[in-house]
């Protein structure tokens, strides 16, 4: 009972869809409040349902299927693709008493669902016929590749210093020194988790003034709603493991609960629309060049960073 | 320009005299001397051939062609005409495409508008026209528009052949390795409607070439259909985002030929309000340009201060965009003073926001790393190619109509050419936002001067707006020369006597010549600088394509 109860309300199915709801407002207030402008206005208090009527319009459309593709590709990842971002919900304790599989492989498993979703995104347009789509294809796997290697290095980050791929035992071991620690590794994570779901400065993928809408160019109505409930899935995810390994999760000063972990991620979701709303999208080889010559280098550093601290800081075990 | 005239007169001419400040103006009685003079020419300097305008006299039995040529470093320029036979066979010239590159498109668009053959141009291809007028040439004097537009269904079905020619070639193409030819626009998230055939092979840019004309409305048709003042209406379409100077270029060659001064208030006027035009259009350009890089917050922000200069053109002409507020004889309403106080409050707007422009957009180290080292234009290059207005200027090329050859009041406004020096799109833009501070200074300076002429009795802005310009024009024809916001704006004008509406007009417009930069721009960068070369050169469709 407690299982369905997770499957389909928390962290599962309905939380997810509330977390999308919310945060296509959330980002869409903030945004418009930087651009100087109001953002939803008129449905719902403050806009709040502007999304909900968004979400319905999509699910009211008509999913085209193009010509001349595989239908089953074209239809199955929409699917897959939220199903699989969803699975990593069940790794990350949400509350002091809330994680719905604790295992000792956490962090492992955390960075290889998330490091999966590119490829999904990477079929949806080698399976579009349509050349902006597989040009998305192609750049989102480039970046990808580039960017995971110092996503993993930077994950290794605090398994090494709390010596524990457990999440819980992380969450339950981070306090002010260690979060300080870690700090520089959290904007390596942060940066890299930033390429990874495509998002400005590095949304080269969908890069809208060049290749139209990327991978994303063919699809419509439900197939499209879905796919972008993966994204807002993996925004969720990217939030709430950043937040566990970093930031001491659930974990407050004054009490411990989902809500201070949801506010920790509030924070980080404002921290992602400034970016946004303050720098212009790089170039692919300029995105390359940052993730191999800055990036991976730095991220190795972080860990040596983190030994030397280890052994020296906290006396080493 | 005393050298120039008798270096045109050492020409089989039968005519060569002076023309305004900085004309020469002459007409060539054989068109065998054509290529010869156009060499001494270049040689004497003047490197850009900014158009061709063909002018259709039928009674004659005679097509006059009008060649400008300009030098844009020492301010002389010339007025070649030629007659040719207006026969379809026979009506042809030598082309000078070869000597100067920067004639291209010009000379393809007499021919696709006129029939005029160019012999020796590299590639004479329609432009601008869509397929169903290829081969007809419309801008002729006989040309049958009522009997072609009743030709619907075939006309259309016309533009779908091509359209189907073009989906073959492109079909052609797919699946063979990984060149293949991408079509950015025309309905394409940045493009507008203007259509680049990439030739790609993967990321890399083989080679670019425009396919142009999906917003050609015939604009300099139009005119000819209606009166002197009703042309405007076409005339101000050129392009909505600077709205005024363009009726400025139109509205001094009418008086010209009318030969009617304006009244220092009117001239006045026409500076504050082409200034706020050009601001207007800046503000957008600006936002434009980083719109290039998938960031908006520019554009919102820019928009927000031009909503105040809207509300500016708006308290004026009860229009924001479209204010048809410069008509022949002056401007359109007398002045009230509460106007003055409208744009002072919007002047502040932008200074209050002009800091966080500066802190957070022109120093952007993302934005500095991309655009310095692409779209790159050497001052050869402007001279060459008949670049002009903020691209020229950014390469380090002193030319700006304001100060070269001053119009309406701008000898009575102190200002400077606003310059950057390497040319790369970074400079465009650096230079897009120093002139939106200049115009903010002349906007100063022109209310100072109202103020100070209305208070001393000098102007009376009730009746000194408008002088009457005749209905009827007498036979004549005049070039007009504004700085536009995106460059020179050049008007060419014929009426004849007794006729209500302009024979001929010509419009020389700066996107055309931009426009044909991007092939050289592009060729060997990747995909992403497309929009972001594209974006700095500040092109605008409606005036690319008229």
């Amino acid at each position: 009972m407690e299982l369905l109860f997770n499957i389909l309300v928390f962290p599962g199915l309905l939380f997810v869809l509330l977390w999308a709801l919310f945060v296509f407002w959330f980002s869409r207030k903030v945004l418009a409040y930087i651009h100087k402008r109001v953002g939803p206005h008129y449905n719902g208090m403050g806009g709040s349902l502007q999304t909900v009527y968004d979400f319905a319009k999509l699910l009211g459309k008509e999913s085209i299927t193009p010509h001349n593709v595989n239908p089953y590709l074209f239809g199955l990842i929409p699917l897959l693709a939220p199903t699989l971002a969803m699975l990593t919900l069940v790794l990350l304790p949400w509350s002091p008493n809330l994680v719905v599989v604790n295992t000792q492989y956490g962090v492992l498993a955390l960075v290889v669902l998330i490091g999966i979703e590119p490829f999904l995104l990477f079929l949806t347009g080698f399976g579009s016929n349509n050349k902006y789509s597989f040009l998305g294809g192609i750049r989102i796997l480039t970046q990808m590749i580039s960017m995971e290697t110092s996503f993993f290095m930077a994950a290794l980050a605090p398994a090494l210093l709390f010596g524990t791929m457990n999440l819980v035992t992380i969450v339950e071991s981070a306090n002010w020194l260690t979060t300080l620690i870690l700090l520089p590794g959290a904007l390596l994570f942060f940066i890299a988790a930033l390429g990874i779901l495509a998002q400005p400065p590095f949304n080269i993928p969908d890069a809208e003034q060049e290749i139209v809408y990327g991978f994303y160019t063919e699809y419509t109505g439900t197939n499209y709603l879905l796919l972008k409930l993966a994204e807002f899935t993996e925004f969720l995810i990217v939030f709430a493991a950043t937040v566990t390994l970093f930031f001491a999760g659930y974990r407050g000063d004054v009490f411990d609960g989902f809500a201070v972990l949801f506010f920790k991620m509030l924070v980080l979701a404002v921290v992602m629309i400034t970016v946004r709303a303050s720098t212009p999208r790089i170039r692919l080889d300029q995105m390359l060049r940052f993730a191999w010559t800055y990036l991976v280098p730095l991220s190795f550093l972080n860990l040596a960073w983190v030994l030397i601290a280890k052994v020296y800081l906290l006396g080493g075990s | 320009m005393q050298q120039l005239q008798n270096l045109i007169a050492g020409f089989n001419v039968s005519s060569c005299e002076p023309y305004k400040q900085c004309w020469i103006k002459a007409k060539l009685t054989t068109q065998d001397d054509l290529i010869s003079l156009a060499t001494a020419l270049k040689a004497n300097g003047l490197t850009s051939l900014i158009t061709v305008s063909p002018t259709d006299f039928p009674d004659d039995n005679r097509l006059e062609l009008n060649y400008f040529f300009e030098d844009l470093l020492t301010r002389r320029n010339a007025w070649i005409k030629v007659d040719i036979p207006r026969e379809l066979d026979a009506c042809q010239i030598p082309s000078l495409t070869p000597l100067f590159p920067s004639v291209n498109w010009h000379e393809r668009e007499a021919f696709s508008t006129f029939g005029v053959r160019f012999i020796g141009h590299p590639a004479l291809e329609d432009i601008f026209i869509s397929e169903d007028f290829i081969g007809k040439f419309p801008f002729r004097k006989g040309f049958d528009w009522q009997a072609h537009e009743a030709n619907l269904i075939e006309n259309m079905a016309c533009i779908v052949r091509g359209f189907e020619r073009e989906h073959a070639i492109n079909d052609a193409r797919m699946g063979k390795g990984s060149h293949t030819t991408l079509n950015w626009g025309p309905t394409h998230p940045a493009s507008g409607p203007l259509r680049l055939r990439v030739e790609v092979n993967g990321e890399d840019i083989i080679s670019v070439k425009p396919d142009v004309g999906y917003v050609w409305r015939g604009l300099e048709h139009l005119v000819e259909g209606k009166d002197f003042v009703g042309a405007l209406v076409a005339i101000e379409r050129i392009c909505f985002m600077d709205n005024t100077n363009a009726m400025i270029c139109y509205a001094q060659a009418v008086e010209e030929i009318a030969g009617k001064p304006i009244t220092p208030f009117a001239s006045m006027m026409r500076v504050m309000l082409g200034e706020i035009g050009r601001v207007v259009s800046h503000l957008m350009g600006i936002g434009g340009f980083f719109n290039t890089m998938g960031l908006v917050t520019l554009q919102m922000w820019a928009l927000d201060v031009r909503e105040y200069f809207l509300d500016v053109l708006e308290d004026y002409s009860g229009a924001r965009i479209a204010t048809a507020s410069i008509e022949p004889g002056g401007v359109r309403y007398p002045l009230k003073l509460a106007l003055l106080v409208t744009l002072e409050a919007a002047i502040a707007k932008y200074e209050a926001t002009r800091s966080e422009f500066y802190a957070i957009f022109i120093n952007n180290p993302t934005m500095q790393s991309r655009a310095t080292v692409v779209g790159i234009i050497t001052p050869e290059m402007v001279l060459n190619n008949g670049l002009c207005g903020v691209v020229a200027r950014a390469s380090g090329v002193k030319t700006d109509i304001r100060l070269d050859e001053p119009y309406a009041a701008y000898d009575k406004i102190n200002m400077t050419y606003m310059l950057a020096e390497q040319g790369s799109a970074k400079n465009r833009f650096e230079v897009l936002f120093k002139e939106v501070d200049q115009s903010m200074d002349i906007l100063k300076q022109a209310i100072a001067d109202l103020r100070r002429g209305i208070e001393s009795g000098e102007y009376r802005p009730e009746k000194d707006a408008m002088v009457r310009i005749p209905k009827k024009l007498p036979d004549g024809e005049a070039v007009s020369r504004v700085e536009w916001s995106r460059g020179e704006l050049m008007m060419h004008l014929v009426t004849r006597k007794s006729d209500e509406t302009p024979y001929r007009l010509k419009i020389k417009a700066p996107s055309v010549n931009h426009t044909m930069m991007l092939e050289t721009l592009l060729a060997g960068k990747t995909l992403s600088d497309i929009p972001l070369v594209f974006g700095s050169l500040y092109i605008c469709q409606g005036d690319l394509d008229r």
